[in-house]
């Protein structure tokens, strides 16, 4: 440059190559940054990008009878979905009266699947019928983003509704999800009472997932990596149940046009056979979506069809409780069965009349137990005492939960000495109260299940098992079948004890006079006591608990029914017919299953609760 | 003959050229590659082979004749402007493109070139000095004539890339610091005023007091200060009246996660695929970003995210050392010409070719807004591509003709 200094011209150019340096410099560690600091976070947000996941869906396990007969399985249903990404938020009118669904309920869904991810499908209508797929697929251009998804519904096929010890499943509610955590999604399907809430997380199975890959319109252009990474789903496993089918449609039969409960137990091994709650309701109307009228309707009836009577109803036990506290009498040593007590039809104490049905005359222990003279067990209840009482009451298992492996279950209510002390004050409560819990009236209250249990270890003399209704489950991948164990234990008492309740039981249903004749089962000897629970808002509710055959039980039943009156013609009736039935029906082996076994969980809950 | 070739050939500067010829060449290919848009591919090479002759030519043409035709060209090129505004093609709303059978014709790449040869014409004239205003509007008009018709398509990437050639031309004409001040202070404020009053006002004081350093004549210091503050003042106005497209670009710049779907997702997308592409890429055509077109017509402005996702943090630093070498190599020219019409010149095209590629890079690291600029040599583009090859023609022309005055 021939007029200016060579010297100004080589200080510009430094400094214009330390702008330059320095301008590299910049962009140099900005890519240091995206690429080596950031690097992971671009690369999962790249896969994110070009990276679908597609969750599927695991089929729900089965459950079949003790029989091997399916009870329970699954039928194809379509869910519709959303992709957040592709959906236009405009033609969500357009899709809501499509699908007939509320506007906002469907922009709820997009918002919440849409905080979790753009771009996996957010699920918002299970269960459509065939007119609404097709009305779907001719619109599926005006509609991008929606799509729907092939899943399973719930199917019943047997005859009997055993609703209550089934279960329902429906789309999980935003509590459930909070409680049951990560596994779960909108629009999933979870198990909410009965055996399929008990058994969730073993009917569930798992989620699998397909990864594809899609370019920027969302256009799935191949599978991602080859599909080495997919996982499929994995199945849930079945339920092999120790209920009898045939058996529970019979009883639910018998029990129909009825309020109450009924149980039937394997006495060899505390299988449910039966659990009848009525009235009921139809599983099928849950298995695909659960209608908000259907779920009102249910929900308000006056009757209560969803609450399980058999395991959560509390009732005074009424005289079926009466060998208890002839047990009582027999182990402390209070009486012999001999005592006798002379019954005038009432019984007085202080300025109280306590009253009996008929006037039984002289009775010894075994008579008053097949007559169920109440003045008889006025008197020894004040001879025997609250606290002797109330701990074989414990023995048998009365004021606890049975441990039954559906979620739903009532304790009940066994008063004792320090119950009473705590509930009136020491002073507050006297001799007064004991006569009428000696006949199982009162502040005492039990549950069908419970007294299945207790008519189980009266035919057993002694052996209890935890009541339940999974045999052995199905694992679905190592494909065999796992017994589980569930907790077992003997109530000691004297061999006199048994036979003295025993043969007063049996007198009961086989010696005329006795007042469960009208369960007596023809051919076959059989056991058993009524009881008539005193409602002071009602007719009284009638108890019948019973076993057959008499010498080796192989069933062992407790019905209740509600507001019908005398136990001996309302229940024992309706406890006989399902004892004959399955005695002469049941003759199909039960599927063979291998003698390992795994604890159940709520055996080993039971467990460690008793060595605390 | 060898001997002869060293001396008169810049084989420096076109091998760098080449070397970044190629990057742009494969990266056009895998962006291109499963885009349906094979024809970029093809076309790319047929603007290749032509801006390798007009690069030759205009390296051997005899120096005196380029200096002869740099007022002539220049007012041919500001008709082009004027008639392509006229007669134009519209494409994605700026009128800027002459179709020539299947090929299209860009006049403002072209005008970038004639600019600069017409600016150094004028500015090594022996009566014309930087130190006096007439010869300092002249130039300005010079410059801005083209860059009015530019915002006329309206191409404000152009623009700006005209004004980038500005600054460094007077510096390096020996302007005073009060002079280069006065051009970059409005434009200053003005960004400033962008971001908000607090950074405005700061600005604003900071230049305040660099004026009053270069113990200029107060009245003429007061009126530039006042113009910055007024600028600074109107840019809130000049926002309202931009195009909304505009305004989103420059709200995105602020923040590109506001808008992530929308005005930002370019800005987004580029730094996830520059970001996955880590230390050493992806591989070539595995780049997922590039694959599945995420990024929108990826092959013009986006192009540096090619190599940077593909061939990771190797790759991306390959191509600015590439551009670095080049931009030095145009310093080091200027510097090294004997003629002061020659260092204009080669200050001039090397600050174009910076400019360029401080904005696209810039802009694909997600360090400044969206600005439509093409990076030279990689960007797809006949008209860009070949301008910008025979802005190396000219340097190595320059080179060649070192020792004449």
């Amino acid at each position: 440059m021939a007029l200016q200094d060579d010297i100004q011209i080589y200080q510009k150019r430094r400094v214009l190559y330390a702008v330059i340096a320095m301008m590299f410099l910049l962009f140099l560690s900005r890519l240091v940054q995206l690429q080596m600091i950031y690097g992971e976070e671009y690369g999962r947000k790249s896969e994110e990008n070009s990276i679908r996941t597609i969750p599927k869906e695991p089929v729900r396990g089965n459950m079949y009878d003790r029989t091997g007969r399916l009870v329970v399985d699954n039928r194809p249903a379509f869910s519709v979905t959303i992709m957040p990404f592709e959906f236009d938020k405009q033609n969500v009118n357009y899709l809501a009266a499509l699908l007939s669904l509320d506007r906002d309920f469907i922009l709820d869904r997009l918002r919440k699947g849409e905080s979790y991810s753009r771009f996996v499908p957010v699920k918002i209508k299970r269960d459509i019928d065939f007119k609404t797929l097709s009305a779907l697929e001719e619109n599926r251009d005006r509609l991008p983003g929606v799509d729907y998804q092939l899943e399973t519904k719930r199917s019943y096929t047997s005859n009997a509704n055993a609703a209550h010890i089934l279960g329902y499943t429906k789309e999980i509610s935003e509590s459930q999800m909070n409680k049951l955590g990560g596994a779960y999604s909108q629009g999933d399907v979870v198990g909410s009472s009965g055996l399929e809430a008990g058994y969730e997380d073993k009917l569930r199975g798992q989620k699998g997932a397909e990864y594809s890959t899609v370019n920027v319109r969302g256009q799935v252009v191949g599978s991602f990596e080859s599909g080495k990474l997919d996982v499929p789903p994995v199945d849930g496993n079945s339920l092999i149940l120790t209920m009898d089918f045939g058996l529970q449609a019979f009883a639910e039969s018998l029990m129909t046009g009825h309020r109450g409960a009924l149980v039937a137990l394997d006495p060899q091994d505390g299988g449910i056979l039966a659990l009848v709650s009525k009235p009921d309701y139809n599983l099928s109307l849950f298995s695909g979506v659960t209608r908000p009228e259907l779920w009102r309707s249910l929900n308000f009836d006056e009757a209560a069809p969803l609450f399980n009577r058999a395991t959560l109803t509390r009732y005074p036990p009424g005289s079926t409780f009466k060998m208890i506290l002839a047990i009582a009498a027999l182990e402390n040593k209070i009486v012999t069965p001999s005592w006798r007590v002379n019954c005038g039809g009432s019984f007085r104490l202080g300025d109280k009349v306590f009253k009996d049905m008929h006037v039984h005359g002289t009775v010894d222990m075994i008579t008053a137990i097949q007559k169920s003279c109440n003045v008889y067990f006025y008197q020894l209840m004040l001879k025997t005492g609250l606290d002797n009482w109330s701990n074989i009451a414990e023995e048998f298992g009365f004021g606890k939960l049975t441990g039954i492996d559906i979620n739903e279950e009532n304790p009940g209510l066994l008063p004792s000495t320090s119950f009473m002390n705590r509930r009136y004050g020491p002073s507050g409560w006297t001799r007064g109260f004991l006569p009428s819990l000696g006949i199982g009236q009162g502040e005492l209250g039990v549950t069908p299940l419970q007294m299945a249990c207790y008519a189980m270890v009266l035919g057993n003399r002694g052996d209890y098992h935890q009541p339940h209704a999974v045999e052995a489950i199905i694992d679905q991948q190592r494909k065999v079948a796992d017994t589980l164990l569930y907790q077992s234990r003997t109530i000691p008492l004297s061999p006199e004890s048994w036979e003295v309740v025993r043969e007063g039981m049996r007198r009961v249903v086989e010696v005329p006079g006795g007042t469960g004749g009208m369960a007596k089962i023809p051919g076959i000897e059989s056991a058993g006591k009524t009881g008539t629970a005193q409602n002071p808002h009602g007719p009284d509710h009638a108890w019948f608990v019973g076993f057959a055959p008499f010498a080796h039980p192989k069933i062992a039943v407790a019905v209740l029914v509600e507001n019908a009156g005398f136990g001996g013609s309302f229940a024992a009736p309706i406890a006989g017919k399902v004892m004959e039935q399955y005695l002469r029906e049941s003759t199909s082996p039960r599927s063979p299953l291998p003698a390992k076994g795994v604890y159940s969980d709520r055996a080993v809950a039971h467990l460690t609760e008793g060595q605390n | 003959m060898y001997q002869y070739l060293r001396e008169h050939f810049d084989y420096r500067s076109i091998l760098i050229m080449l070397a970044l010829l190629i990057v742009g060449i494969v990266s056009i290919y895998s962006a291109t590659f499963d885009a349906r848009a094979s024809g970029v591919f093809h076309k790319q090479l047929l603007w290749a082979g032509a801006g390798m002759i007009a690069l030759l030519a205009t390296s051997f043409l005899p120096f005196r004749f380029l200096q002869f035709i740099s007022y002539p060209a220049y007012f041919l090129s500001i008709l082009l402007l004027v008639s392509v505004l006229l007669l134009g093609k519209t494409v994605s709303g700026s009128t800027s493109w002459f179709n020539l059978g299947a090929f299209r014709l860009q006049p403002s790449e072209f005008t970038k070139i004639t600019t600069v040869l017409a600016l150094a014409t004028y500015l090594s004239r022996s009566d014309v000095s930087l130190q006096k205003v007439a010869s300092l509007g002249i130039a300005a008009g010079i410059l801005l004539l083209p860059v009015t018709l530019v915002m006329m398509q309206p191409d404000t990437g152009t623009a700006i890339v005209f004004l980038g050639m500005f600054f460094p031309v007077l510096y390096w004409g020996g302007a005073s610091r009060f002079t280069l001040l006065a051009i970059v202070a409005p434009g200053i404020s003005a960004i400033a005023a962008l971001f908000g009053t607090t950074p405005f006002l700061i600005v604003v004081l900071v230049l305040g007091i660099l004026l009053y350093l270069t113990k200029e004549h107060r009245i003429v210091a007061a009126v530039v200060f006042s113009l910055v503050v007024l600028v600074g003042i109107s840019v809130q106005f000049i926002y309202d009246g931009l195009k909304h497209y505009q305004q989103k670009r420059i709200t995105t710049f602020l923040d590109p996660n506001a808008d992530p779907l929308g005005a930002g997702y370019n800005i987004v997308q580029s730094k996830v695929a520059i970001g996955s592409g880590g230390f050493l890429g992806k591989g070539y055509l595995r780049g997922t970003q590039t694959q599945l077109n995420f990024i929108p017509e990826q092959w013009t402005d986006f192009i540096y995210c090619v190599p940077g996702e593909e061939f990771g943090f190797v790759g991306g630093a390959t191509v600015l050392a590439l551009f670095a070498a080049l931009i030095a190599r145009g310093v080091a020219i200027a510097s090294s010409v004997k003629s002061k019409y020659a260092s204009y010149v080669a200050i001039g095209v090397t600050s174009i070719l910076a400019t360029h590629i401080f904005i696209n890079i810039g802009m694909s690291l997600g360090l400044l807004p969206v600005i439509g600029v093409p990076l030279p040599f990689l960007s797809y583009g006949g008209s860009s591509l070949v301008a910008n090859m025979t802005m190396v023609g000219i340097l190595m022309n320059l080179y060649a003709n070192r020792k004449e005055y």
